[in-house]
């Protein structure tokens, strides 16, 4: 009996794993090295200076940096506004390391859309918040200056890729 | 029911290996997990990138990019142009054949040009690059594989060229695929202006660059509104041509010349143009080679400690 419930919940157990890992992620990609436009340079600086703020808890870079009516969307969640997002990241939040790839920019004008991938090691309270983000800023200029108005983001991977080698490893 | 021992062992086997091949299909699927790095560069053996050896001074480091190994292009590297799409009198009115006219003159003058000659910094064990090129042919299509270019599409046009023979299938050489602006491919203007490759085509290493009519966006991809040429497109692709020139030239199979961001000698200095002087029409530029004044971004200097430079 024993073992016939092992078996079954192998059988299953097998099922559970199998059925995500035929599901094909992306089709493989063709190796490229593009040379980004400008708005994507200037839009993974601003992310980047972004991101730095909340490693080094800069309130006022990152204040400068975020609308007032800046909110942040996830997947099954209200939105967060600023107010109650800002004391969270300048809190127990902990950003040890991140990294921007895939930017691409839609440039309106006075508003821009901005797509990225974003891995990261982090925690929160002590529960780990690293992984993948699927993340679209919404952009909005400011004078000269741009700020963030509106963001969304998804979880894409609780893994973090494997950083890329420097030849000094 | 009882399960004899010998039929349990065969199904757990049989279980095990469901659940290890599964587990290796997922590991192959998910992106970022093999060998082809986040930004697209290949290492043969991912744990084994190389602290690499001056050679007869070919491979010299410590000037912020890294050698991992791989070849760079030697000699005189000759170049091939694919122009696809309208190049007579398309939506743009650079789509004309005063670009392919430009165009053609910066490529024939850009081998051996000051900018060039930063590009032979870099090397691999057998030689340093040489900082010479040449336009050694080029093809007009009009629109063979449609007016929506994918990675796959962009493959098939080169490979149709190489397999009838209007342009010859050489592993030495560049080939530029030069789109105008009725062309869409995928990440052109919102991502990049331009990008470089290789792959095997007709069963030879093809180092190949894609670089479309920036005249499609120039908030995005251009430098100024007047160009010193008086034709923002062709001077804005001779801005991004010059970027994936040197790139191939020193990084062709993604395993050459990159640093601990994946960024590659153009990379490192994309829009950064350095000092400038002021055309009669009130454009700047930088460079002055092939009868013609250019706008062209720095190239990475692989000595005296690294820094973007517009010549030795």
């Amino acid at each position: 009996m024993c073992l016939r419930g092992f078996l079954c919940f192998s059988i299953l157990l097998s099922f559970v794993v199998a059925a995500p890992a035929q599901e094909p992620v992306k089709p493989a990609l063709q190796p490229k090295i593009v040379t980004a436009t400008r708005q994507v340079t200037l839009f993974s600086g601003l992310e980047k200076q972004l991101l730095t703020g909340i490693q080094k808890k800069d309130q006022a870079a990152l204040k400068t940096l975020l609308a007032d009516d800046f909110e942040i969307w996830m997947p099954n969640s209200d939105a967060v506004a600023m107010e109650d997002w800002l004391p969270v990241v300048l809190g127990k939040f902990s950003l040890k390391s991140f990294r921007i790839s895939q930017m691409s920019v839609r440039d309106f004008g006075d508003t821009a859309i901005v797509k990225f991938m974003r891995s990261q090691k982090a925690d929160f309270q002590g529960k780990d918040e690293s992984g993948e983000f699927f993340v679209v800023d919404v952009w909005k200029k400011s004078g000269d200056s741009w700020q963030l108005s509106d963001r969304y983001v998804s979880k894409v991977s609780s893994i973090v890729p494997v950083p890329r080698p420097s030849g000094k490893e | 029911m009882k399960f004899p021992l010998g039929k349990t062992k065969v199904l757990l086997t049989f279980l095990f290996v469901i659940l290890a091949v599964n587990f290796l299909a997922a590991q192959a699927l998910r992106p970022g997990s093999g060998d082809i790095r986040p930004n697209g560069h290949v290492l043969d053996n991912p744990t084994e990138t190389m602290e690499a050896k001056p050679s007869g001074g070919a491979v010299v480091q410590g000037n912020g990019i890294n050698y991992h190994g791989g070849p760079v292009l030697h000699g005189n590297v000759p170049i091939y142009v694919i122009w696809y799409g309208n190049w007579t009198n398309g939506p743009k009115a650079s789509d004309s054949q005063t670009t392919v006219n430009l165009i053609d003159a910066f490529l024939g003058g850009l081998g051996g040009s000051a900018l060039e000659n930063v590009n032979t910094t870099y090397g691999d064990n057998t030689a340093n690059v040489s900082g010479l090129l040449h336009l050694q042919s080029q093809i007009f299509d009009t629109g063979s594989q449609g007016t929506s270019l994918t990675n796959t599409r962009l493959t098939n046009l080169i490979s149709s060229h190489l397999a009838n023979g209007s342009l010859p299938t050489d592993n030495t050489g560049v080939y530029l695929v030069l789109t105008s602006s009725n062309i869409s491919e995928r990440g052109f203007c919102t991502q990049f202006c331009g990008f470089h490759t290789a792959q095997t085509i007709n069963g030879k290493d093809i180092k190949w660059a894609f670089v479309g009519n920036v005249d499609k966006c120039p908030s995005g991809c251009e430098i100024q509104t007047t160009s010193p040429n008086g034709d923002s497109g062709a001077d804005g692709m001779a801005n991004t041509l010059s970027h994936e020139i040197e790139e191939a030239i020193s990084d062709p199979d993604l395993n050459a010349w990159f640093d601990s961001n994946g960024q590659e000698n153009g990379d490192k200095c994309n829009f950064n143009f350095g000092a400038t002087q002021t055309a009669s029409n009130g454009s700047k530029f930088n460079q002055t080679f092939g009868g013609h004044n250019w706008m062209l971004q720095q190239n990475w200097r692989n000595s005296g400690g690294g820094a973007c430079a517009q010549h030795l």
